[in-house]
Order: structure tokens, then sequence, then C-alpha cells
């Protein structure tokens, strides 16, 4: 090749990267939503690559977990349509795949925007998990939480962990934990058992910080219920609620400051002294009535 | 077999290989290692914490399937090309036989397989010790039985590379390979089309090719005992299978007009 023609060659190459980035900023980097899933079902992609079947359950879950981590970190409007369909095709090609049910429910479960608020397809995810592989009593285990906490099914909970500890290697804390779910169905306490136990179990990764999310969420939580009692002190001596933080501060009713645990403020409500956690924090969910977890 | 005939043997075997490598085959063996390497550095991040079981997954899968194409596109040119290029008639007017030129070509074909199969299996070990992950000798269970099922491939490409046109015995090669990774679909096929006698269902599944014998790469992956009873009957399945279709393939070049 001659000069000028690898002169010109090279002028070209930049073209195409700089084209890309006119493309994406018109279009949005992140184009996760407009994909298209062409095969909807993991039969079909099992027809078409037979023998590869554990290769494209990787490949699928793969595209789970980056569709996922796309959507919740990237997305401005966090959708997660295509989550369910993707995570069965990578089941459905390889029923053993154990942390596909336990990270799959785990995005299931969790309210918008931390995941996609579809708690029951979650639960019966756990479900398949368990009857594909009956012998992993963490399976059972994540069964009978996630129907406590997401389902807030106590006894469905306390069948699954009983369940769960029949299986070898299963920890003997599942009957007490059981015990507690039958005893304290929908109390706060034994959520935090629970997330505590699930935060200890799991190794570093998207589950534990889930886990830990889930425990400063509780703290949270009995922190605002405190700041609504300290509201309500002031409304008794006062005759009215106070109009901010500030003034709750200056009444002396005021012992820790307003924020939950990864330092967001609280948000007030100064019409009826309500306090809940803001919709800028991590801690927040969407309260829809199911997928919200306790309150 | 006299030593005369295995020297025979060996010597197209050897031009086989040495053919296959002129042919930059092994070039497949750096795909395979920039995919190792790949998927080594990146799929810790991506898979959370799978990316033991997925890389067990791609080596394996990588090594079935590079070894497939190759023994697909080799296999299929490896008499009709030499037709083709005409250089099969000298060969012929020297003494060797019919029987031991197709012996050598796919003992040729058989052994530049078994060197890919082979580094190929290496660079999966080496990838998983690197990225520390568990390396029994378990995967080489699944890796024998990749091997075997390449055999009956390499056996296929050449029966039909001796019938016809490299072309068509590719097109051919390849109907029977997917059919054969299908044979679970054939076994069951009056459950969606009840009208197919039985019998003929039965034909099609013992008569082509059963290639999911050879798939043992999700039991050897989840670490599920493979018993060295199942290795042996796999090996009696390719070895029998083997040996009719390079059968045929001699009954078929015996009697073909080189004129």
């Amino acid at each position: 090749m001659r000069w000028p023609r690898l002169a010109w060659l090279l002028l070209l190459l930049p073209l195409v990267p700089w084209t890309q980035t006119r493309i994406d900023r018109s279009l949005g980097g992140f184009r996760a939503q407009e994909e298209v899933l062409y095969l909807w079902s993991g039969d079909q992609v099992r027809r078409l690559a037979p023998g590869f079947e554990g290769l494209m359950a990787d490949v699928y879950w793969l595209r789970t977990v980056q569709y996922f981590g796309g959507q919740r970190v990237f997305a401005t409007e966090k959708r997660f349509d295509l989550l369910e369909p993707l995570i069965d095709i990578t089941v459905t090609l390889d029923p053993r795949f154990e942390i596909a049910y336990r990270y799959g429910a785990s995005f299931l479960a969790e309210p918008w925007p931390i995941g996609a608020g579809k708690p029951e397809s979650a639960v019966s995810l756990l479900e398949r998990g368990v009857r594909n592989l009956p012998r992993s009593w963490l399976l059972q285990q994540h069964l009978g939480f996630y129907a406590y906490f997401f389902l807030r099914d106590p006894r469905r909970a306390a069948d699954a962990l009983l369940a769960a500890r029949k299986l070898p290697g299963a920890p003997p804390w599942l009957e007490t934990m059981a015990a507690d779910f039958l005893a304290k169905g929908g109390e706060r306490q034994t959520a935090r058992k629970m997330w505590a136990r699930l935060y200890e179990q799991q190794e570093e990764g998207p589950l534990k910080r889930n886990a830990l999310n889930q425990l400063q969420r509780l703290d949270a939580l009995d922190a605002a219920d405190a700041l609504e009692r300290f509201t309500a002190e002031f409304r008794r001596r006062r005759g009215r609620w106070p109009d901010s933080f500030q003034e709750l501060g200056q009444a002396g009713l005021l012992p820790f400051p307003p924020v939950d645990p990864t330092g967001v403020p609280f948000q007030y409500d100064p019409q009826g002294g309500k306090v809940e956690i803001a919709r800028e924090s991590a801690l927040w969910r969407h309260p829809g009535p199911l997928g919200s977890g306790l309150r | 077999m006299g030593s005369a005939r295995l020297s025979r043997v060996q010597a197209v075997a050897a031009n086989t290989f040495r053919e296959t490598i002129r042919e930059k085959v092994l070039y497949n063996l750096v795909f395979f290692a920039v995919l190792m390497t790949l998927s080594g550095l990146l799929l810790n991040p991506l898979s959370i914490r799978q990316d033991e079981k997925i890389i067990k997954d791609v080596g394996l899968a990588s090594i079935e399937l590079f070894g497939t194409l190759i023994a697909l596109f080799m296999g299929v040119s490896l008499v009709s090309k030499e037709i083709e290029r005409r250089s099969l008639y000298p060969l012929l007017a020297k003494p060797v036989s019919r029987g031991e030129f197709l012996l050598g070509k796919f003992a040729g074909l058989a052994f530049t397989l078994l060197v890919n199969v082979t580094v190929m299996t290496l660079g999966l070990y080496a990838t998983l010790w690197a990225t520390r992950r568990g390396a029994g000798p378990e995967l080489l269970q699944a890796v024998l039985a990749i091997y075997l099922g390449l055999l009956l491939v390499v056996a296929l490409a050449l029966l039909f590379s001796t019938l016809t046109s490299s072309a068509l015995a590719l097109v051919l090669s390849v109907c029977v390979v997917v059919v054969g990774r299908f044979a679970d679909v054939i076994r069951n096929m009056r459950e969606v089309a009840p009208g197919v006698p039985a019998w003929a269902t039965q034909v099609l599944y013992y008569a082509l090719p059963n290639l999911r014998n050879f798939d043992l790469k999700t039991r050897v992956v989840y670490g599920d005992p493979v018993l060295s009873s199942d290795l042996g009957w796999i090996g009696v399945y390719a070895a029998s299978y083997v040996a009719i279709v390079l059968g045929l393939a001699f009954a078929a070049f015996r009697s073909k007009d080189l004129q």
C-alpha cells in the first residue's frame, strides 16, 4: 500500500469512534431497554444449541447480570422487563445453576428501584430451584426468607426452613428461625436476624451488599420511628407539629442527627409529623402493595 | 496388519498431518488462547462468582466447537480434494492400497485433532490454574468423550468425501452432525408427530450417530461422577460406529472409478 493511501486510512480510523460517540450522545449510552429478546424461552435456545446448553446458560446469565446492573446503575427510567425471561432462559438451559436462582430471586424480589419488585416471581423461581436442586438447603433457606420477608407468609416460610433443616449441612439455627417466623410473623427484629444471617453467609458481592442494605434500611426505619416519637412529643408540648428537624433540635428533642445510615437526611412532613426515608437514599423502596418488605 | 502396511498408513497419516499444518489449522489455537485469557480476566466481575463454571463451560465448548469445525472442514476435503487436484493418482500408483490411503487420511486428521485438543485442554487447565480455580482430572473425562465424538465426525466427513465433491460432502456432513445432536428429538418424535410409525423412529434413532453420547460437559463441570464403565461404553460406541463408517467409506472408495 502506498503512503498516501495509508495516510488516508489512518485519517479515516478516528471516524469510527467519533461517529459512535455521536450516536451514543443522541440515543443514550445505555440502550438495553431497546434490546429485544429474540428468543423468549429456554427450550427454544436449547433446540438451537444442542450440546451447548451449559455454555448458553452462562451467556444468558452474563446477560442477566449485565442487564440488571445496567438498569440499576445507568438507566434513568429503571425498568426490568427482560429480567424474568432472561433468568427463566438461564435456569431452563441449566436447571442446576444454583447462583442464578439465588441472585435471580434477589434481583426479582427487591422492590423498585433496587430490583424488579416481583416477589411472587422470586419465590416461584426459588421453588423451581428447590425442585431442581432438592439437596440444596441454601435454596430452601432463601425460599423461607423470601416468603417471610417479601410475601409476609410466615407459615410458608417456616415450612421451607424446616425442610431446609432436614438437608445435609444445614445449620441448626434454621429451626429457631422458623419458630421466630411463626411466633412473631411480621416483626422487624426477626427480619433483622434474617438479614444478619444472610449477610454472614454470603460471599462478597451483590447479595452481601443487599443484605447490608436491608440491615441499614431496618436501622433507618427504627430511627424514623424514633424521630416520629420525638415529633409527637413536640406536638404534645406545643400543640403543633415541628416545622423542621431544626426546630425539633432547638426544643431539645433531637438526640441524634436526622440522617439514615447512608448519610441521607430523612424526609419530614410537617403537616402530619411523619418521618420517612428520603427518595434519594439508597435505602428507599417504592411503597407498593408487595415487595416493599417490612415497614 | 503387517509392518509394511502399517508404515504405509503411517506415511499417509504423517503427510495428512503436515498438510493440515500447512492449511494453518492450528491457528484456531490462537483464538482459543485469546478466548481463555479473556475468560480468565473478565468473567470474575461479570459472572458473580461463577467464573470457574463459566471458564470450564467455555473451555470445553470451545474444544468441541473448534474440533468439530476442523473435523468437518478438513475431513470433507480429505479424499475429494485429492481427486479434484488429481494428486490422488500418482499416490495410488505407488504401492499404497485404497484402504491404506483412507486409513492413513483418517489417522492423520485424528492426530491433528489430538494435538489440537491436547493443547486446548492444557490451555483450559492453565487458565483455571492462573485464576486459582479448581481443576481436577475429571475434566479429562469430558475431553476424552469430546475427542471420541470428533473421531466419529471425521469418519463421517471422510465417508462423504469419498462419495461426492467437497462442497456437497460438507453439506451432508453438517446435516448428519446436526441431526446427531438432536438424537433425543428423534427418539421422542412420536410425542409431537404421533403419525410417524414407531419402527421408523427406532430405526432412525439407532442408525444415525448419537452425538449426545459424547456430551459429558455439564456432568463434569458440576462434579458429577462419570463411571469408567460409562466412558468405556462411549468408547465402544465410537469405535464400532467409526469402524462401520470407515468400512462403508472403504467400500465406496474401492468401487469408485478413478479413471
